[in-house]
This record gives C-alpha cells, structure tokens and sequence, in this order.
C-alpha cells in the first residue's frame, strides 16, 4: 500500500504516491515487500483496534532519538515539493498560522488571535516575541509574505486561495484576509502547509538552493534544522531562542529506509520510532520485543473508483458491489488487521470538531456498505444487479502489485461473481498506478481503480467537493444539483455545527449513488521504542511539532 | 603502447556516447509520465496543468532536441537539477556514490581475498575432499541471489545475533567498515564463487603446460613451482575477471542497498526510475556505464603489462 505524499491544495489526499514503496518496485518481488506482512503472526482484529489521539506524556528529557522514515524527503520547501517525509520532519521546525492539535481540532497559533468581523473578513493578529532561528524577529511583513508564496499558482497550495480576494496588511501586526465567499475550510488550510511562516530574508536570499540539502530552514519552530546530508541523515536540534514550552528531546536524527530495512532497523533498536506509513509495516513489527505501538485516528482510507465505464457506470450495481465486499476479510488478510471496515470514504481523522454526529452518520451509513456481508446483504445485492439488468462483460479493476492492493483487488472480483457478475484484474507497475489518477486516457479500459484518498484537514468538507459535477475526480459522472448546491452551501458555512449537519447529509448523497466506494479507514501507526511516549498517534503528527513531546516513560532523568 | 592508450581512449569516448544516446532514449521511452509527478497533487492534474508543466521542463520538445540540450550541459558539466529533489544532480550523486563506492570496494577486497584463496587452495589440493568442499561450497554460493544472501545474513547476524546493524553506512572508518560487512558479502558471495572456480582453472591449466613439468622435473620445490609459474601465468584470466566482476557490481547494489537500508547510487536510481526524475536517471547510469567501461578498460590496459605474451600476441 502506498500512502507517502499527502494532499496539498484543496486538502485531498494527493499525489504521486508511495515513493517509498516504490523506491523497492524492482526488488520488491524477492527481498523486501513480501515478507513484511509474512514475519507480524497473527493479524489484529481490526473491529478491537483502539484509536487515541494521542500517547502518555513523557516523564524525562532525552539527549537524542533515532528517528526513521520511509523515504528521504525531497525537499524542505513544502511550498515547491510537499511529501510526507518532509512534513514529519519539519513539523517541528516550522510553525503554521494556526495549529492542528493531537485530537485533530485546529486553534490559531501564530496567528495569536483570529477575529471574523463579517462573514467574508478574517483578521489575523500576529503573536508578538517569536523569532525565527537566525534570530531575526518574526514580522507581520514575513506573514503576508509566505501567505502571498503560498497563493502563488505554481507552488503547492495554490487552489487554498481560490476564494480568498485580498491579503493586506492593516496594523503592525495585523493581516486582514478578505474572501470572495465566506470559507469555512481556510483556516483549516492555515493549520496546514499553506500558514507556515517563512522568513523572507532567508528564503529570497537560498533562492532555488532553498528546501535543499545544506540550507538552512527559514523558520520558527521549537526545533532547528541543524543539517541534512544528502543521502544519509537529517538533523534537527532544539532551538533555544523558542518563544514557547521547551522540547523534551533535545536532538532527533532521522534516517530512511524502506520494507524490511525499516522493519529490521526498528527490530534491533538502531531506531527509537517511526510513523509507519504503510499498515504492514505496523504489522510486521507488532510482536517485536521493546516497541510499542499506537494507533489514531487519520483522514485516510481505501477506496474504489468506479469510472463511467462498463457496468459500475449504473448507480445499482455500484450499491450492490458495496453490499458483497468482504471488507473484515479485506482488512485481515491485506493489512494484518490494522486497517478498519468503513463505510465513508474519509477517516475518521476528519472529524474535527461535532465528532458524535459523525460517528454516529459513519455507523448508520454501514449497512449499505457492511464489514462482512450477511446472506440478506447478498441477497439485496443480487436483486439490485438484477434490476439493473445484469451485464455480462466482466468488470476490469485496475491495480498495482502491492500486496494490500492485489488483495483487495481480489476480494473486489469475489464480491462481484457472489452478485453473478464477472470481474478481471488489470495489473500495472506502481510508477503507472499513479497515472490512473489523472489521466482518464490511462483508466479508459478500467472500469474501477483500487485506491486511497486521504485530505489534510481535518473536515468531511475538504473531502466532498470531490463529487460536483464538475470535480475531476468525480469520474462517474454523478450529476446531482442538490449535492452541489449542498457541498456550496456547507463550503461557506462557518458555524461548526450546521456545517456538519450539511456535510452528513452531503455525506449521505455520495455514499448513497456510490460516487466512491469505501472499504476501510486507515488509521496512522506510531512505532516507538518502549522506553519512550509522548508524540501524538493522529495524522496530526504531519502538522505538530511531535518531537518536542517525545521522552522516556519513566521518571529518570535520560534514556540511553 | 601510448599508441594503444590512445586508441582506447578514443573508444572509450565513442562508447560513453552511443551510451549516452541509449540512455536517453531509453529513460524517456520508459511508461509513466513525469509531469504527472512534476505537477503536484492528485487535484492538480489537470490537462492544462500537465501541459503546462511539460513545457517548463521541455518534455514537450522531440527527443533529439531533448537530448542535445542535455549534452551540451552534460558536457559543460552541467547535469541538471532534479526533478524530485529540485536538488543539483551533481550534489545528489556525490553525496551518494562514495557509499557505493566502498561497498563495491569492500566486496571486492572480500572477493578477490577469499575467492582467490579458495580457488589457490582447491588447485593445490586437487582431487582431495578440500577440492570437492571448495567447489560444492562455491557452486551453491553461485546459486544464491544476492537479495536472498542478504535477507538470510540480515536475519541471522543482524536481527538475531545483534553482531552488525542492519540499517545505514555508518560513520568514520570502523563504523563505516562494521556497517557495510553484511551488505559487502552479500554482494561478494555469487563473486566468490566465479572467482573461485576461475582461479582454480586458470592454475590447473597453468600447472599442465611443459615449463612447469620441466621445472618439476628439475627438482624446483613445489612450493615455488606454485608461487613462481602456476600462479604468475594463471593470473591473468584471474586478474581479467576480477575486473569484469567488479565492474558488473558498480550496476548490481541497487537490491543489498535496498535491503539494508543504504543510500547508494544503486537506490538513487531505483527512485529517480520510478519518479520519472529524467535528469537524476540519466546521470546516474552515465555513471555506472562510464564506471564499468573505465574499469574494464583498465584491465585491458594492465593485462599484458602481467603477461607479456599476450603483448607479442596483439602487437
């Protein structure tokens, strides 16, 4: 399964996904990816799979941790090049506008207070007495700056200014931000890549080199980028001019590596943790002696995209195929148990603020798309491919060869002959896979892709858009103008509450014509040594500066 | 003799630039779509976002274009900056290939020692059980994949033992040399093997030619015949694939870098092939082409210098 590079823009998950898991495609076949899975015993039962946001708090300071990550980051400017890698590192080394905390709700940061004078004005106040890490003082100036980098149509997070008409500078330390339509979502994308605040000076004079190895990092954080050789380490080191509380660890190093290199380095203690980017990695070490692990909640989930093409293109047989998916076996046998049956097809890290509404839309909506399907599930399945006149040509599902893929893949043809329809497996190299995505000339012969999605903030909102009629990820060609007027309406509404009575109807719409079809919810898996706690287990560890809260379990002073 | 060095030289050239051209065409010619990864985010993709992306980086152009442009870089000693790591494709290479380059380094010192020890010993102990266990060990080393060698060395002496680590390149000399032992013998295992087996051969048909039976005869002690005319005259063929061996190895650490975790070339390019990073692929097997042709190149060179009969034979 790959999952390396988040979202950017309007906050779905993105890109060209899974270097990591790419990086072995050649050899994957005999020395790494197999045997991941193979070497964790038995799977965890996905149902029992607790979530907490966060971990214990650490009781000691630490001199140094190890830290591993699946791949090397490709750049340190999250503007130019944004991957995941990147985030983990340099989420404790630059600081955002606002902040997403551990139980995925967001408050203003560094933007010290935040004031709607009208539906269609933020007013940022700039948090007074933070320095960047060559000293200089953090000005409203640097602010407008880096938000004006951000808007700029080349960089990464361009599409999260869409709405946003002027960015001004109304005091000394005041940035007023004035939209075409109020937006509910854009303080969301400040707690993100798009509020990082860069210090201008520092960015204009890297210039090009900037985000490179042997830079430095143009930021504010609790921590500094202290170096990164190319190819071998990146350190970072407290900083002590931080404006805010003191890190508990004083330096991490992080290293990369992937598949069984990564398992291995965890096994043998040459790491202290790892986010595991990908749910078998988590698996294979979930026996291992002197790590612990943790899961919380995130955005990400598994899906399948149906295109306009052969049968899934009718609504009917969509809902059917939802209905026979074995999805506990799903999560069993492709990711060790350590994904969940879902019916939505955002996890549950969206859900950052009204969270029992959610929770409890999530579960009313699984019947139509069960965990393991009951004969009556089969039997409605079977009557609905009938009414929709059961078609005879087989259902090409396109995939690549990763083991979570190639199993869901095969639960997908199963689930379409227990229906009485036929399904073929298209398989392609994971360089290909990604093409899928953009390119309908590439799945013009699939009929439904076997992928994952997952958004960088923390709202069902920054998901739904992706079923307009105009979206081009809305490959089916749904068309339904109360669904757009809907997800219009939930997109600008600002109170939390009627928001999300919007987005669970919304929600219900999509789910409903099938748009998607959702199989499980992916929850993040922080790795960690057993003598050490503190980080969070949510996706926020892409957004917060985790590190900082990273110690030895016990009350000793260090761990060696 | 500088005749000849010229000669080379210049085919040299000639190689590296049909290499080139191959290596051009073939990294552009492999499926996906850089600009699909160039452009960004999965709700980025669209058409015109692609094209757009295409002309920056001039992937709209034809290939000959293409490749000129890069050539003439190339040859300013300008290769690019990558697409993915927006880095120079220079830093990326330096930083990474010294890494590679002493483990291709240390496996060969772990080849050449014992490969050609086993093989002097098999040769000198012809015909006893040291000969069969030499050959039989040899031949199920040669019948071992490196990444299989690699995953049972890193089961056994890394995870289970704790004896090496299992992950990185460590640093300074001992840690360097403590880290790269596994990986080393991994790669130097099928290499032992062939070396062996040539070794072996080379000295059985050197021991059969008349000046050593004359020399036998003659009363020389057994020990010098060995040293002095088995050995020298076999070491041509040795020394030939020694050389050959280790030059395939310069392109062959891509799978024990990646199974244990090492940032060489070889995972480099791996990354760079899959990512459709054009100028970071090109660059890096410009490299192992040139790296191959140079060392074999070498070989040639010293080759008559060892044995001066094949001189008389060329010239």
């Amino acid at each position: 399964m790959t999952r390396t590079n988040t979202s950017r823009g309007q906050g779905r998950r993105a890109a060209v996904a899974g270097l990591a898991a790419v990086a072995t495609l050649l050899t994957a076949a005999g020395c790494s990816g197999a045997d991941t899975a193979a070497t964790g015993g038995e799977p965890a039962d996905a149902a029992k799979l607790k979530l907490t946001a966060t971990t214990a708090a650490a009781k000691g300071t630490l001199d140094k941790a190890n830290w591993l990550l699946e791949d090397e980051p490709d750049s340190l400017d999250l503007d130019t090049q944004g991957t995941s890698a990147g985030r983990v590192v340099l989420t404790n080394v630059c600081e955002r506008l606002y902040q997403l905390q551990p139980d995925m709700t967001t408050k203003p940061f560094l933007a010290e207070k935040a004031q709607t004078p009208d539906d269609k004005t933020l007013v940022l106040s700039v948090r007074d007495g933070v320095t960047f890490h060559d000293g200089s003082k953090l000005t409203a100036d640097d602010v407008l700056w880096s938000l004006k980098r951000h808007a700029d149509p080349d960089m990464e997070q361009a599409d999260e200014f869409g709405n946003v008409k002027s960015m001004k500078k109304t005091g000394d330390r005041e940035i007023t931000i004035r939209f075409k339509s109020p937006d509910a979502l854009f303080t969301k994308a400040l707690a993100g890549d798009a509020g990082i605040v860069w210090n201008k000076e520092q960015v204009t004079a890297a210039g090009k080199d900037f985000g490179t190895p042997g830079q430095g990092d143009a930021c504010s954080g609790p921590y500094e980028l202290k170096s990164w050789k190319s190819g071998d380490s990146i350190t970072i080191e407290a900083y002590d001019g931080y404006w805010g509380k003191k890190p508990l660890t004083r330096q991490v190093v992080f290293r990369w590596a992937s598949d069984s290199a990564l398992v291995n380095a965890l096994k043998t203690g040459a790491a202290d943790g790892t986010y595991a980017e990908s749910p078998n990695t988590a698996s294979a070490l979930r026996t291992s002696k002197g790590l612990d692990q943790h899961y919380g909640p995130s955005t990400a989930s598994l899906v399948l995209i149906p295109t306009a093409r052969g049968g899934l293109k009718d609504p009917q047989i969509r809902r059917a195929l939802s209905l026979a998916i074995d999805r506990t076996g799903i999560a069993r046998s492709g990711y060790g148990g350590l994904v969940q049956p879902w019916a939505t097809p955002v996890g549950s890290g969206a859900w950052g603020y009204e969270k029992p509404e959610f929770e409890a839309a999530q579960k009313k909506l699984s019947t139509a798309a069960p965990a393991t399907p009951t004969a009556d599930d089969l039997a409605k399945a079977k009557e609905l491919v009938k009414e929709a006149g059961a078609p005879t040509d087989p259902v090409v599902i396109g995939t690549d060869s990763s083991q979570g893929r190639t199993v869901v893949a095969n639960a997908v043809r199963s689930a379409l002959q227990r229906i009485g329809l036929k399904g073929q497996i298209k398989t392609v190299p994971t360089a290909q896979f990604e093409e899928f995505y953009s390119d309908p000339a590439a799945r013009s012969d699939i009929d439904v892709l076997v992928g994952d999605w997952y958004i960088s903030k923390a709202d069902p909102m920054g998901f739904y858009d992706n079923g307009l009629s105009d979206s081009s990820n809305n490959w089916v060609g749904f068309k339904d103008a109360t669904y757009d007027k809907l997800v219009h309406r939930a997109l600008s509404t600002l109170d939390d509450a009627k928001r999300a009575e919007l987005a669970i109807d919304v929600q219900k719409r999509f789910v409903d014509a099938g748009v998607w079809i959702s199989v499980a919810q992916v929850p993040t898996a922080l790795v960690i040594s057993d003598k050490l706690t503190g980080p969070p287990a949510s996706q926020a560890y892409l957004y917060y500066p985790w590190a900082a809260e990273l110690g030895p379990k016990t009350a000793k002073d260090k761990v060696s | 003799m500088l005749a000849r060095i010229s000669r080379r030289l210049a085919g040299l050239v000639a190689t590296l630039f049909a290499a080139s051209f191959v290596i051009f065409a073939a990294v552009y010619a492999a499926p996906g779509d850089p600009a699909v990864f160039l452009a960004g985010g999965r709700d980025k993709l669209t058409p015109e976002r692609l094209a757009q992306v295409r002309a920056q980086y001039h992937l709209d152009e034809p290939l000959v274009v293409q490749y000129g442009r890069w050539l003439w870089d190339c040859v300013h000693f300008d290769l690019g900056r990558s697409f993915k790591y927006s880095d120079q494709v220079a830093d990326l290479v330096t930083a990474r290939f010294p890494t590679t380059l002493q483990l291709v380094a240390y496996a060969t010192v772990l080849f050449v020692v014992l490969g050609v020890g086993a093989g002097i010993l098999a040769a000198v102990k012809r015909s006893t059980w040291i000969d069969s266990a030499v050959v039989g060990g040899t031949t199920l080393a040669a019948s071992v994949p490196s990444f299989v060698a690699a995953i049972a060395l890193v089961s056994l002496f890394g995870v289970r033992l704790g004896w090496f680590p299992v992950s990185g390149s460590g640093e300074g000399f001992g840690g360097t040399l403590h880290h790269l032992t596994l990986p080393a013998l991994s790669l130097a295992l099928g290499a032992l093997a062939i070396i062996s087996r040539v070794t072996r051969q080379a000295m059985a048909d050197a021991a059969a030619s008349d000046h050593v039976e004359a020399a036998r005869v003659s009363g020389v002690p057994e020990r010098d015949i060995i040293r002095r005319h088995v050995l020298r005259n076999a070491l041509g063929p040795i020394i030939t694939m020694c050389g050959l061996v280790m030059a395939g190895m310069l392109a062959g650490t891509v799978v024990v870098e990646t199974a244990f975790g090492i940032s060489g070339i070889g995972s480099l390019l791996v990354g760079a092939i899959n990512t459709h990073d054009f100028p970071v692929a090109q660059a890096v097997l410009l490299l192992m082409v040139t790296g191959y042709i140079v060392v074999t190149t070498l070989v040639d060179v010293v080759h008559p210098l060892l044995d001066p009969r094949v001189k008389e034979a060329r010239s």
